[in-house]
């Protein structure tokens, strides 16, 4: 049965109505139509459905809606203050850390927690912190470096 | 997720409340703690027929308390949360649940809880090793009230619990360790982001000589159903000087314990010589934390 479930996305506040078994991913991108995060592997393998609840990251495939009520939710289309990109979106773009793109919002939300708690990350903890992200591209030396320049840059 | 045979997702404030659903529903209903696994389980096709899924976030299972009986984790507890604590952190006894927690991304350790991976009785899983390794105790609530169940006697079988009709797990207790204990735990796994080919947790106390007093040692990992305790290597090791060569025929010992699976991940001979090296390795690990 359908269920109506409070959530405040990206700061607005909405009122859903969720099916009991429905993902937070499934929300996002079909009645809110926020298609920045992917639907990758859909099992919490690959990291391209990375959002932030409460400011936590968290794979938003197998996170139940119904479970969220409300909880803050943010995505990448939440990174994007006064028109401005976030650091890490600018620095993703100047080090050419995107290729196909399907892994790059995934991986920024991860890479936006973990700056928030490291003030100045060594590459070793770069890559430990982006390993539930996959990116079959880049390599991910570019993303390491985006995630690097980022940090300093604050 | 598909999951199409979902028709209810409850959220309920009380323990009572759950009761009163898992009566309900029966075989039909689904505890959800963090969520993490539901796919994992679904993927297997164990969920078929589950109409009532109980979300027991709301129930203040949250909590850690720490006392001179041990360390007292909910079921809500996450993984982010267990490292925050000060024994998980430093002391040398839970560095096994320390190194266990260090493996899966923050993704899944934001979300998975303490109560859902052990419920679970996935073989594949960290925590239960590790937590068995300590002599870890889940609590469970059920219609004729609270019980105590070892870790070690929890899991039946492969995604399976022994938990009675109705009764849901509320929390694990790692009972304190006597002084001049330490533990390690290693992952043998095929990315950063896999279930385990093997994992094993290693436990030792000595006396003031260094002679080892208790040793514990569980490899899990899909080296059989469960977990299971290398009892031949903590054979070995009791009342004995820890020596390198010691630690060796340990790890060698423990291959007999072993009834090794054969699937996707890696062959049975694979897993069964991968333990062999991981206890030995493990076992190092522990020492070297006894010794610092």
């Amino acid at each position: 049965m359908t269920e109506l479930v409070t959530l405040e996305i990206n700061g607005e506040r909405h009122e859903l109505a969720v099916e009991p078994s429905e993902t937070l991913l499934e929300v996002l991108r079909n009645q809110l139509r926020l298609i920045g995060s992917k639907r990758g592997c859909d099992s919490g393998g690959c990291g391209c459905c990375t959002v932030h609840v409460d400011g936590k990251a968290v794979y938003s495939c197998m996170l139940f809606a119904r479970s969220l009520q409300n909880r803050k939710v943010t995505t990448i289309e939440g990174l994007v203050q006064d028109g401005e990109l976030d650091p890490l979106q600018t620095a993703f773009i100047n080090e050419g850390a995107v290729q196909c793109g399907y892994c790059t919002c995934g991986m920024i939300m991860t890479a936006k927690e973990f700056l928030a708690k490291e003030e100045q990350p060594d590459e070793k903890q770069i890559r430990h912190a982006i390993s539930g992200n996959l990116c079959r591209c880049t390599g991910y030396h570019k993303i390491v470096e985006a995630i690097k320049i980022a940090g300093a840059s604050r | 997720m598909s999951l199409t045979s979902v028709k209810e997702y409850f959220t309920p404030d009380g323990n009572n409340e759950v009761l009163e659903l898992l009566e309900r529903y029966g075989d039909s209903a689904m505890i959800v703690a963090g969520g993490s696994f539901v796919h994992g389980l679904d993927a297997r096709d164990l969920l078929f027929g589950i109409e009532a899924l109980i979300d027991i976030r709301n129930l203040g299972l949250n909590q850690v308390t720490s006392d001179s009986a041990g360390l007292s984790v909910g079921a809500m507890v996450t993984f982010t949360d267990l490292q925050q604590v000060n024994e998980i952190q430093s002391s040398a006894a839970f560095g096994a649940v320390r190194d266990a927690l260090s493996y899966p991304p923050v993704q899944i350790r934001n979300v998975a809880t303490v109560g859902g991976n052990i419920a679970s009785a996935c073989p594949y899983f960290d925590l239960p090793t590790a937590a068995m390794s300590l002599g870890g105790v889940v609590q469970a609530q059920g219609p004729g009230g609270t019980r105590e169940i070892e870790l070690q006697a929890f899991s039946a079988g492969l995604f399976q619990n022994t938990l009675d009709e109705n009764e849901f797990v509320t929390g694990l207790v790692f009972p304190a360790l006597p002084a001049r204990s330490a533990s390690a735990f290693i992952k043998l796994e095929s990315n950063a982001n896999d279930l385990a080919i093997v994992n094993v947790a290693a436990r030792i106390t000595v006396d003031e000589s260094g002679s080892c007093q208790q040793a514990s040692v569980v490899v899990g990992g899909g080296v059989a159903e469960t977990p299971v305790r290398a009892t031949a290597s903590e054979n070995l090791l009791r009342g004995e000087k820890l020596s390198d060569e010691l630690l060796k025929q340990a790890g060698i010992a423990a291959q007999s314990d072993l009834q090794p699976m054969s699937d996707h991940r890696a062959s049975a001979a694979y897993r069964s010589a991968m333990a062999k090296t991981l206890t030995e390795r493990a076992l190092q690990r522990a020492l070297a934390r006894l010794n610092n």
